[in-house]
C-alpha cells in the first residue's frame, strides 16, 4: 500500500477491483464503511457478485483476465473528456516528457521486440534528452512524441463498445464506473484503488496494476489522503517477507539480486544497479543504493567485510538464471534438487499445476516440513492414489509454534511493522522459525568448520564460516528476536563515539564500511530510543487524517503515506486543505514525514523520488512487456483477442513442463478461476484443522451460474467433476445467480469459480483446485496465472 | 424489555461470520459437523441449534432491480422478545428474564421442548446426548434446551458477537439509541435507492431485543411483520395439567418430559 488501512476512510470513491476485500480482508471494511458513512461511494468490479459487491454502490462484472481492457476504457474516457487533474499530470508525471521518435506500437507489439527470445530491447522507449542530459518536455502536451499524446493514441482504441465485447461488462455499467471514478479528477476529490490477487495473478498481472497506477496519476490521487494504489496483501506478514527478500530477484530492501553474468564484483553491481540523473529536480533516491548494499554486507559478514575484499560481496549468491517459484519446481521435477525445506508453506495445495509439484517432490531425497500441523505436503506420500512404495523421499515434520507463541514483528499491507509479544508457550517440543533457522545454521557452520579444520575438501565454505551470526545472548539456547531486529535497523561500526550505537535512520548509512544495516528500509525501527515497532501511542498527527504516527512504526522513516510530496502543488499548498497530508510553510514541512528529506521545498524537487526522473511514469520504459498496458488473452482462453492479432502476452515464455498441457475450448469450454473464502486460510492447513471453521465451509466447492447448471443437469449441492488439461478434481457445486455468464464478442461464456483451500491432508480434506491451474506467469513478476484458465465440468 | 438491544444492520454485514465463531468460542460450544452448505448460499449450519446460538443467513441474491442487486446477509440469533412465548409456555419456569434478556435456567430445564414449539423464530433447540448402550446401539437422549443468552451467563460487558464485528453491522447499546440509529439508517437506505428499506423488531411481541435493519421488506427475509398471537389461555391450561401430572414424576427429567407431553395432548383435546 502507498497509503494504509485507516486511510481508506478518507476516500471519496473506494474502487475495489481484483479483490474481494469484504471476504478476504474483513477488517479493511471497517474503513470502507467509514468512508461510506462520510458520504463516499464504493465501486466493485469482479467476475462474480461477491460479498464486496453486496455492499457496493456500483457493481460491474468483467470476465477474468480483462482488467486491462476495462481500465484502459476508463483511461480513454478520462482522456477523451479531459477528466484529468491537469496541473498534477503536467507537474508530477511524465506526460510532458518526449519519447524517442523511433518508439512504435503496432498490432500488440512495441518497438524493439525479439520474437525468438520473447523479450524487448528498450532503446526506443527512452526519453529524448537535451544537451545537459535532462529529458525534454513539452508542458503544453502537444508534441506528438510526448507521453500524453502517445497515451491518447494508444488508449483511444479502448472504446466502451470494445470494453463490452472483451470484458462482457455492459456499456451502461462500464460508464457508471467510469463516471463515478473520474469524478475524483478534481483536485479536492480523491479515490483509492484497492486490489489483490484477482489483479496480479495473470500473464498480464503487472500491466493490470499499471492501468490502476495510470488512472490514479491522471486523477491526481497519488500521495493524497484517501488515495493511492493499495495492494491488499494476502497474509498478515507477506509485506514483511517481501521487504526482507522472500522473492528470488531481490535482496533485502528491494535491492536487485546480483546476477552472475554481469554483476561480477561490487563495482560492477553498483554500476549496473545504481540509476543516474542529470536533472536537478530529481532526488533519484536509488543513487544511495551502494550505501544500503555495503551496510547490508557489513551486517551479514561483520568484521570479515572489508573495503579491500569488496565487503565480502563475492560471498553473496549470484543468480545464473531467473528462478521464480514455478521454475524452482520445474527444476525439482528435472531432478536438480536433492532436498527441500518447506516452512509454513504447503506447495501441493498452494502452487499452480500441483500434479507437477507432486511429481517434483517425489524426486527429492529428503524433505523437511516445518509447520503447526501435518500439512497436505508433509503427507504427500500417502495421498489417495499415491504409489507409496515407490516414493523414496525421506520426510521430516518439525513442530513449530504459532504466531501468538513467539515474539517478533509483523508488517501489514500499510507497511506498519508492529511488534508482537509472546502470549503463551507453544505446545510440546515446538520451536519458533527463528530458532529453527538459528539452530540449523549453527549446526551447519559447525560441520563446515570441522571439515575445514580436518583438511577435507569443502566447496565454498566462506559464505557460511564468515557470516556474522550471533543472535543469542551469552549462555542462552534460544535466539532473541530483538537482536535480529536491532541488526535489521542497523548500527554504527565506526564513526568515533557512535560505535555500537543504533542507527537513527538510513540517512546516515555509508558505503565505506562504517555502518551496518540488515535492511535499509527498516532503519529507524529499533533505535537508541528503543523498539519503535512496539509503540502503541494513540495520538493523531496535526493533520488529523488518522495517521497515528506513534502507533508502531512504518517504513520508510515512519512515513504513513508515501509520495506525499504529490499531495501539494508546487507552492506547497495541499490539493485538499481539509484532508491535508503535508504542507510547506515556506521554510519547513508540516504533517507526515515528507518524502525525500525535510529541507527541499515543493518547487525544488520532484515528488516521485524513487524514479530517476522524479515523476511518475504514465509511460514506463523499464517493464518487460511494454511501456503501456495492452490487452492480451490468458494462456488458456475462451476468446480471440479483439485488440490485436496476438493472443498471449508476447513477452511470456511458457515452461517446457507446461507446453504439453495447454488446454483449448474444444475439451475445456469454460473459464476457470480461483479464489479464497474468509473461513479458510490460504492452503488450509491452519483452518481445515479447526472445527469452528470447518463447520462453516467443510468441503471443496465451486460456484456456477443457473444457466450452466441447467445445461449440465447440475443441482445445488451436487457432486461434480471439474477437469483441465492438467488434471481432474471432485467438488461440490454451489449453483447461484451471483455468477452469470459473460457475453463475449457476441457469444455467451460460462465460468466455474473455485476455492483453492483444500488438499488431501488435515482434518477436513478435499481435492485441490490447483490440480487444474496452469504454471505460467507474468513476464515481470512470474506470478502464476491462477485467475483465468480453461476447465470442463460434469455431474459426478 | 431489556434496556439495551442488539442492532443488526444487514446493509453493512459483509458475511465474515466472526460473530458465529466468537459465540462458540466464548460460550464453549463445539463446531457442528456439516456437509457442503446446509442453507442457501454459504449458510452453515442451516438453522440455530443447541450448539449454534447465532448463525449468518445468506439469502439468495435478489436481482429484481438489475442495476442494484441485493444480496442480503443476516446475523440471526434469539430475538429476545419482550413478551417471550418460550417463557410463557415453560412448565418449569426455567425461562426467565435477566436484565430483560431471555435466559434458560439449565438447572430447571427438563428438555420438554415447549419453548421450541412456542418460538415463531425457531430459536431454541433441545440438546441431544449421543451414547452407545451395552448392546452397542446408538442412543440419542434429549437433554436440555439451549439458545443465546446475550452473554449474560458467561458474563461480559459487550456480547462476544458484537465485539468481533469489523464493519458496524452488529451493535449493542441502549435500545432507544439503537432504534434512533436504525431509523437514521433506513432513511439513508431509502435515499440511496432502496425504497423498501425497513426495520424489524420495533413492536413484535412487545418489542424485540434485536433490531434488524433491512434493505427490503421483512417478509423477504422470513420475518413476519404480524407474527401469530400467542394463545395464553391454552398455554396456562397446559401448564396447569402439567403441574398436576408432574407431582408423580419424582423429579426425574425423563418422566417430567413424559408428563409434559401428556399434558399437552390433554389440553389439545380440551
Amino acid at each position: 500500500m502507498t497509503n494504509h488501512w485507516i486511510d481508506i476512510r478518507n476516500a471519496d470513491v473506494v474502487f475495489i477491483i481484483g479483490s474481494n476485500a469484504a471476504e478476504n480482508h474483513p477488517i479493511s471494511f471497517k474503513y470502507v464503511q467509514e468512508a461510506k458513512d462520510r458520504g463516499g461511494k464504493m465501486i466493485n468490479v469482479d467476475p462474480r457478485f461477491t460479498k464486496t459487491s453486496s455492499l457496493a454502490d456500483v457493481y460491474a462484472p468483467i470476465r477474468p483476465g480483462t482488467d486491462i481492457a476495462f481500465m484502459s476504457g476508463i483511461i480513454n474516457y478520462a482522456l477523451q473528456n479531459d477528466f484529468i487533474q491537469k496541473e498534477y499530470v503536467v507537474e508530477y508525471t511524465n506526460a510532458a516528457y518526449l519519447i524517442n521518435p523511433a518508439y512504435k506500437f503496432n498490432d500488440g507489439i512495441f518497438s524493439g521486440y525479439d520474437s525468438g527470445k520473447k523479450t524487448y530491447e528498450k532503446d526506443t522507449w527512452k526519453y529524448q534528452l537535451d544537451d545537459k542530459g535532462i529529458p525534454k518536455k513539452d508542458k503544453s502536451l502537444k508534441d506528438p512524441n510526448c507521453v500524453y499524446q502517445l497515451m491518447k493514441k494508444h488508449f483511444e482504441r479502448y472504446t466502451p463498445e470494445k470494453v463490452e465485447s472483451i470484458s462482457g461488462c455492459p456499456v451502461e455499467s462500464f460508464k457508471k464506473v467510469a463516471e463515478l471514478y473520474c469524478s475524483t479528477h478534481k483536485p479536492d476529490k480523491v479515490a483509492t484503488i484497492m486490489y489483490a490477487m484477482g489483479a496480479t495473478q495473470h500473464t498480464i498481472g503487472v500491466q493490470n496494476i499499471r492501468t490502476y497506477s495510470i488512472l490514479q496519476m491522471l486523477m491526481g490521487n497519488m500521495g493524497l489522503a484517501g488515495g493511492g494504489i493499495n495492494a491488499l496483501r494476502g497474509e498478515s506478514n507477506v509485506q514483511g517477507s517481501t521487504d526482507h527478500a522472500l522473492l528470488w530477484h531481490i535482496i533485502p530492501g528491494y535491492l536487485g539480486a546480483p546476477v552472475a553474468s554481469k554483476d561480477v564484483n561490487l563495482e560492477a553491481y553498483i554500476k549496473n544497479n545504481t540509476p543516474k540523473t542529470n536533472d536537478p529536480m530529481s532526488m533519484n533516491w536509488w543513487q544511495h543504493k551502494p550505501k544500503y548494499l555495503v551496510s547490508m554486507l557489513k551486517a551479514w559478514f561483520g568484521e570479515n567485510a572489508k573495503k579491500e575484499n569488496d565487503f565480502c560481496y563475492d560471498l553473496l549468491p549470484k543468480a545464473h538464471k531467473p528462478v521464480p517459484y514455478m521454475t524452482m519446481f520445474e527444476d525439482m521435477y528435472k531432478g536438480q534438487h536433492k532436498g527441500a525445506i518447506f516452512m509454513g508453506t504447503n506447495p501441493i495445495v498452494g502452487g499452480p499445476n500441483s500434479n507437477l509439484i507432486l511429481k517434483a517432490i517425489e524426486k527429492l531425497d529428503w524433505m523437511i516440513c516445518a509447520d503447526l500441523w501435518e500439512t497436505d505436503t508433509s503427507v504427500f506420500w500417502k495421498r489417495p492414489g499415491a504409489n507409496t512404495a515407490a516414493i523414496k523421499t525421506e520426510v521430516f515434520l518439525l513442530p513449530m509454534v504459532s504466531s501468538v507463541e513467539k515474539e517478533g514483528s509483523v508488517s501489514n499491507s500499510g507497511r506498519w511493522a508492529q511488534w508482537r509479544y509472546k502470549a503463551q508457550q507453544g505446545p510440546g517440543n515446538s520451536i519458533s522459525d527463528l530458532d529453527l533457522i538459528d539452530e540449523l545454521f549453527l549446526k551447519i557452520r559447525e560441520m563446515y568448520e570441522h571439515d575445514v579444520k580436518a583438511g577435507k575438501k569443502v566447496a565454498l565454505p566462506d559464505p557460511i564460516t564468515k557470516a556474522n551470526w550471533s543472535y543469542r545472548h551469552p549462555g542462552e539456547h534460544e535466539a532473541d528476536p530483538h537482536i535480529v531486529a536491532k541488526e535489521i535497523n542497523g548500527y554504527y561500526v565506526g564513526k568515533d563515539g557512535k560505535k555500537g550505537k543504533q542507527m537513527e535512520n538510513f540517512l546516515k548509512l555509508a558505503a565505506d564500511g562504517s555502518t551496518a544495516c540488515g535492511n535499509w528500509i527498516y532503519s529507524g525501527s529499533y533505535t537508541e530510543k528503543g523498539n519503535m515497532m512496539a509503540r502503541r501511542g494513540l495520538k493523531d498527527a496535526s493533520n488529523k487524517i488518522g495517521m497515528y504516527p506513534e502507533w508502531s512504526w512504518t517504513w520508510p522513516v515512519n512515513r504513513r503515506i508515501i509520495y506525499n510530496r504529490a499531495a501539494v502543488n508546487r507552492k506547497g499548498e495541499p490539493w485538499d486543505p481539509k484532508r491535508w497530508v503535508v504542507k510547506w510553510t515556506g521554510s519547513a514541512w508540516k504533517g507526515d514525514v515528507v518524502d525525500g528529506g525535510a529541507t527541499a521545498g515543493p518547487d525544488q524537487k520532484n515528488p516521485f523520488i524513487m524514479n530517476p526522473e522524479g515523476v511518475a511514469r504514465l509511460f514506463a520504459p523499464a517493464l518487460a512487456d511494454g511501456p503501456f498496458p495492452e490487452h492480451f488473452e490468458p494462456l488458456e482462453t475462451v476468446a480471440r483477442n479483439l485488440m490485436n492479432s496476438r493472443q498471449l502476452n508476447p513477452a511470456v515464455s511458457v515452461l517446457d513442463t507446461m507446453k504439453s498441457t495447454i488446454g483449448s475450448t474444444a475439451r475445456f469450454p469454460y473459464i476457470g478461476t480461483s479464489y479464497r473464502v474468509v473461513e479458510h486460510w490460504q492452503a488450509g492447513a491452519m483452518t481445515r484443522n479447526l472445527p469452528w471453521l470447518t463447520e462453516l465451509v467443510p468441503d471443496m466447492f465451486c460456484e456456477i451460474s443457473l444457466s450452466l447448471a441447467k445445461a449440465k443437469g447440475i443441482k445445488n449441492g451436487d457432486k461434480v467433476k471439474i477437469s483441465s488439461a492438467r488434471g481432474e478434481i471432485d467438488s461440490y457445486a454451489l449453483v447461484t445467480d451471483r455468477v452469470r455468464p459473460f457475453k463475449i464478442d457476441g457469444k455467451m461464456v460460462e465460468m466455474v469459480g473455485m476455492i483453492w483451500h483444500f488438499g488431501q491432508g488435515c482434518a477436513e480434506s478435499g481435492d485441490s483446485c490447483n490440480t487444474l491451474t496452469p504454471s505460467v506467469g507474468d513476464p515481470n513478476s512470474s506470478i502464476p496465472e491462477f485467475k483465468a484458465f480453461l476447465v470442463n465440468i460434469q455431474k459426478a | 424489555m431489556a434496556e439495551k438491544a442488539f442492532l443488526v444492520d444487514t446493509s453493512k454485514c459483509q458475511g465474515c461470520r466472526a460473530c458465529q465463531v466468537a459465540c462458540k468460542q466464548w460460550n464453549g460450544l463445539p463446531g457442528e459437523k456439516t456437509e457442503f452448505f446446509a442453507g442457501p448460499e454459504y449458510t452453515n449450519p442451516g438453522k440455530l441449534s443447541a450448539i449454534t446460538w447465532n448463525h449468518v443467513i445468506f439469502f439468495p441474491i435478489d436481482r429484481s432491480n438489475e442495476t442494484r442487486p441485493i444480496w442480503t446477509i443476516m446475523h440471526k440469533k434469539c430475538f429476545h422478545c419482550a413478551e417471550a412465548n418460550c417463557m410463557a409456555v415453560c412448565p418449569e419456569k426455567a425461562i426467565y428474564k435477566k436484565d430483560g434478556w431471555t435466559v434458560i435456567d439449565q438447572d430447571k430445564c427438563i428438555g420438554c421442548g415447549a419453548c421450541v414449539h412456542a418460538c415463531v423464530y425457531q430459536v431454541p433447540e433441545i440438546a441431544e446426548i449421543h451414547h452407545t448402550n451395552d448392546a452397542g446401539q446408538h442412543i440419542i437422549v434429549k437433554d436440555r434446551s439451549h439458545k443465546c443468552n446475550a452473554c449474560t451467563q458467561n458474563e461480559r460487558e459487550i456480547p462476544a458477537c458484537v465485539t468481533v464485528c469489523p464493519s458496524g453491522a452488529l451493535l449493542y447499546d441502549y435500545r432507544n439509541k439503537m432504534i434512533d440509529y436504525a431509523q437514521k439508517r433506513v432513511k439513508e437506505l431509502k435515499a440511496d435507492g432502496y425504497p423498501n428499506a425497513s426495520i424489524y423488531g420495533l413492536d413484535q411481541y412487545g418489542g424485540l431485543g434485536v433490531i434488524t435493519v433491512l434493505r427490503d421488506k421483512p417478509e423477504k427475509y422470513d420475518l413476519p411483520v404480524n407474527p401469530p398471537k400467542f394463545d395464553h389461555v391454552k398455554a396456562e391450561h397446559t401448564k396447569d395439567v402439567y403441574a398436576l401430572l408432574s407431582t408423580a414424576t419424582m423429579g426425574v427429567p425423563a418422566l417430567k418430559r413424559f408428563a409434559y407431553k401428556a399434558a399437552k395432548s390433554i389440553s389439545k383435546d380440551a
